[in-house]
């Protein structure tokens, strides 16, 4: 676990500005992009609380699925994009990554600085994260086993669910075409 | 300054709180289904912060914590493909006017 103040408050201050800008940003895609913000922020917090495993699977989901399915759902539906949404969007995106990236670099420096044992973790690290996997091996596959096969279970019937929903929904257009003619 | 268990609390409980403010004020679908993941981080965040502070062991947080990632994506997946279907029916995104399945 990295007892960093700095990372904590930081990250803190930008993970609430961030939900906040999320809820009341008046564009969905903005909101879509400050939720992207929120959600790497919480993976932050995961890895710095010492779990490296969640912070990678939050990162993935949260950070690219999720968005990904979201901006697929704006293309498709509700977000009605104009010309003033992508002529903002083409100064916002560029702006808002220089932004994270130099506050993340400024967060590093700092934390050298002022406290520089902080990274210096490397030997109990590596034990830390063999013990980390080892443990989540031993309770996906032996203690929660029933758990992990009905979240599968249920995986698989979303799918299912999914490409009958679709079918469905094909076949109502079409009988509804054929009723026309 | 030491940062303590209630620091990491009192971060998921804020986030809790603005994804729960979300999720009834705002009437955009697509916000309402970000307030509602914002909400499960929040609820994440504090499974992780009991199992690093509170159990050396096991950290069944952490497995907990993985459940909900991918049930909150699965949740996601099924309400956006709802959405989609309820937008072609209404033709708005307003989460009043879904009213009737």
């Amino acid at each position: 676990m990295i007892d960093n103040p700095i990372i904590f408050y930081s990250a803190s201050i930008f993970i609430i500005l961030f939900a906040l800008l999320s809820l009341f940003a008046k564009n969905v895609v903005y909101s879509l992009l400050s939720s992207i913000v929120v959600f790497f922020f919480g993976a932050l917090f995961f890895y710095v609380l010492g779990s490296e495993y969640n912070a990678i699977i939050q990162a993935a989901i949260y950070g690219f699925a999720v968005p990904i399915l979201i901006g697929l759902s704006i293309m498709f539906g509700g977000g009605k994009s104009n010309n003033r949404t992508k002529r903002t969007l083409s100064w916002y995106l560029p702006l808002f990554a220089g932004i994270f990236i130099l506050a993340f670099i400024y967060l590093i420096l700092m934390s050298f600085v002022i406290v520089p044992d902080t990274f210096n973790i490397s030997g109990s690290f590596q034990v830390n994260a063999f013990d980390t996997i080892r443990t989540f091996a031993r309770a996906l596959f032996v203690d929660y086993v029933w758990a992990f096969e009905l979240v599968s279970l249920l995986l698989t019937i979303v799918i299912a669910g999914l490409g009958m929903l679709r079918g469905t929904k094909h076949r109502g257009l079409r009988n509804s075409r054929g009723g026309e003619k | 300054m030491e940062i303590t268990m209630y620091h990491y609390l009192f971060i998921g409980l804020l986030l809790f709180l603005i994804g729960l403010l979300g999720s009834t004020l705002v009437k955009n679908v697509i916000k309402v289904l970000i307030s509602i993941e914002i909400m499960l981080l929040g609820v994440n965040i504090n499974f992780i912060t009991f199992a690093a502070f509170c159990d050396n062991i096991n950290f069944e947080g952490y497995i907990i914590s993985l459940f909900y990632v991918g049930l909150g994506a699965v949740e996601l997946a099924v309400a956006l493909y709802l959405f989609y279907l309820m937008y072609q029916k209404k033709e708005s995104d307003c989460i009043e006017r879904f009213n009737e399945l």
